[in-house]
């Protein structure tokens, strides 16, 4: 007996929400053998269980252990469905280069917003932990980034943040890139401060900020 | 009373007495303030200070003299507790902290468990111990403050962070395993500091922060290990504080089963309230680093009054100082509170001053 198109969906966001992650690569292996679009099992399951999951971290239901599992329920399922998404699917999307400021190594915060940017729709590109400042400015220009995204946890790291900045001027191309950031000893005086476009307390409101930045509403993406 | 020292009124504060005035400190570790402008006009400098006992006194005397705090705080880093537990540290520069490297394990269920006496003589613990001992002789006056990295941000040094956090849920009896070993190890750690000249005790543990792990979580893991860790200082007689980082909303109920001698939070914090709310615990804090950074002498002061103002017990910056921070804002916040003292005594007490 096979499930309706739209019950499997639902299954598979609900998988990701519960952080099943077995169940996740069953329900999304489901999803290829009765040939399901891929893409929109991704948009209307995994990505709406991250949305959910999401949600639930805002109203601190769940916090980073809980998104962390449903993440990697997200990944696994997304393993599996994405060597079958349709060419004609593969929308240009907006891209975003992401990374921890040079002198921290902390990058658990970095990685929960580039889950979330993920799942929203962006093109996310990492450049890890402890990078400098001129990584990010190269990386953007190389993958003709929109946004910059700077994360830290250290306050004696925090410089960094201003010096990507000091660069994109110094050479001329500030306009060219909207500059995000956050992380622990981060605040909006601080973004304010050394001249950032926006500044997000958490995970969930850096995709609500990236998606402010680059003007488009959630269903263009 | 006026001729209380350092030592004494923080050992008073902490044991609920009453003092002439909030001491100000800032207690070393996560929160040290060997900024800079310190290390450049005395010459002992960081990372050279991380390793050598020596040094890593004469930098903690620096600090207490160019910025008034009335502490002396070692180490001046998170990382002493993982090197020693196996992971890779890069040391930094003169005014980048020391960091975690490589985590040395990717699971819970991969540590190795190594005999604690043993590693009490590896890496950097002998520096530190010997300078608690060098600072506790030369200035008997001044409290030694000897820091550690809480059981849950040490165990997350030791094995992947993300692994490590969703391990807490997936894994909790491996979990449980490792943080009651970096528990055991920690509570050595404190005694060979205590025995040789530490008067009290600064627990820094970002990773077991609300924000992070939730009420569950906390409750499970930071709530009961750190009361481990401090049951097994009190056992030694030495007071504890403890720092919990970033907002607390979520765990504030857990706040007076913390059985520290003091809690320490962050700026976000309004310790007036938790005061309020709370009155049974000695609150410390909460001076914005931010502030301090990028604020003016006259702002500091102003913010510093407020904390005196609303009765905080221990006046300290709110969080770990950058490095690049001002020596005038610094000494604006240590000079402030000293100042009180007078207002305290004098009868001509300025308009403002309402108690």
């Amino acid at each position: 007996m096979s499930v309706g198109k739209e019950e499997l969906f639902k299954k598979l966001s609900d998988a990701v929400v519960n952080m099943d992650e077995d169940e996740t690569v069953l329900l999304s292996k489901k999803v290829v053998v009765d040939r399901y679009d891929a893409y929109e099992a991704i948009d209307k399951g995994l990505a709406d269980g991250m949305d959910r999951a999401g949600k639930l971290f805002e109203e601190e239901e769940y916090f980073i252990p809980e998104l962390l599992m449903c993440s990697d329920a997200m990944y696994a399922g997304l393993d599996i469905l994405k060597p079958h998404i349709r060419i004609n699917d593969k929308v240009e999307k907006h891209r975003i280069v992401i990374g921890v400021v040079e002198g921290d190594t902390h990058d658990i915060g970095k990685n929960l917003v580039k889950i979330m940017l993920e799942s929203a729709g962006f093109e996310v590109f990492d450049l890890g932990r402890d990078i400098p400042p001129i990584r990010f400015v190269e990386k953007a220009k190389e993958v003709n980034a929109k946004i910059i995204a700077l994360s830290t946890l250290m306050t004696t790291t925090m410089d960094g943040m201003a010096e990507v900045i000091n660069i994109l001027n110094e050479q001329k191309i500030r306009d060219q890139y909207k500059v995000m950031v956050g992380g622990g000893p981060i605040s909006q005086r601080f973004a304010d401060k050394i001249g950032a476009d926006g500044y997000s307390v958490n995970a969930a409101e850096a995709v609500r900020l990236a998606r402010k930045l680059v003007g488009v509403l959630p269903d263009a993406l | 009373m006026s001729n209380i020292s350092p030592k004494e009124r923080i050992l008073r504060v902490l044991n609920k007495k009453k003092v002439d005035r909030p001491p100000v400190i800032c207690p070393g570790g996560m929160m040290n303030a060997a900024i800079v402008d310190v290390m450049k006009s005395t010459g002992h400098t960081l990372p050279e200070a991380h390793h050598d006992d020596r040094l890593m006194a004469e930098l903690a005397r620096d600090v207490h003299k160019y910025t008034g705090f009335e502490n002396f705080g070692i180490p001046f880093c998170m990382t002493v507790e993982a090197e020693v537990l196996g992971s890779e540290i890069n040391f930094g520069t003169l005014a980048c902290e020391p960091k975690i490297e490589k985590e040395v394990f990717d699971s819970v269920s991969e540590v190795v468990y190594q005999d604690i006496g043993q590693m009490l003589k590896k890496g950097r613990i002998e520096s530190v111990v010997q300078a608690a001992y060098h600072l506790s002789r030369k200035n008997t006056d001044v409290p030694v403050v000897g820091n550690l990295t809480g059981p849950l941000s040490t165990s997350a040094s030791i094995v992947n962070p993300v692994s490590f956090l969703k391990e807490l849920r997936k894994d909790k009896e491996n979990a449980h395993k490792v943080i009651n070993y970096v528990t055991d190890f920690l509570i050595e750690y404190a005694k060979l500091m205590i025995d040789n000249g530490a008067d009290l005790i600064s627990i820094g543990d970002p990773t077991a922060t609300g924000e992070i792990l939730g009420p569950k979580m906390f409750e499970e893991y930071a709530l009961r290990y750190l009361n481990k860790l401090i049951d097994g200082i009190h056992s030694l007689n030495a007071p504890v504080i403890v720092h919990i980082c970033g907002n607390i909303n979520t765990v504030k109920q857990f706040i007076p089963y913390i059985r520290s001698d003091a809690i320490s939070t962050d700026a976000i914090i309004n310790l007036r309230a938790l005061k309020d709310e709370f009155p049974s615990i000695t609150t410390m804090g909460n001076l914005s680093t931010f502030l301090l950074q990028f604020g003016t002498p006259e702002k500091v002061g102003e913010q510093t009054e407020r904390l005196l103002k609303d009765g905080i017990d221990i006046i300290s910056p709110a969080c770990g100082l950058s490095t690049s921070s001002s020596i005038q804002n610094i000494r604006a916040l240590t000079k402030t509170v000293k100042e009180h003292r007078e207002y305290g005594r004098s009868s001509f007490l300025p308009a403002q001053q309402v108690h």
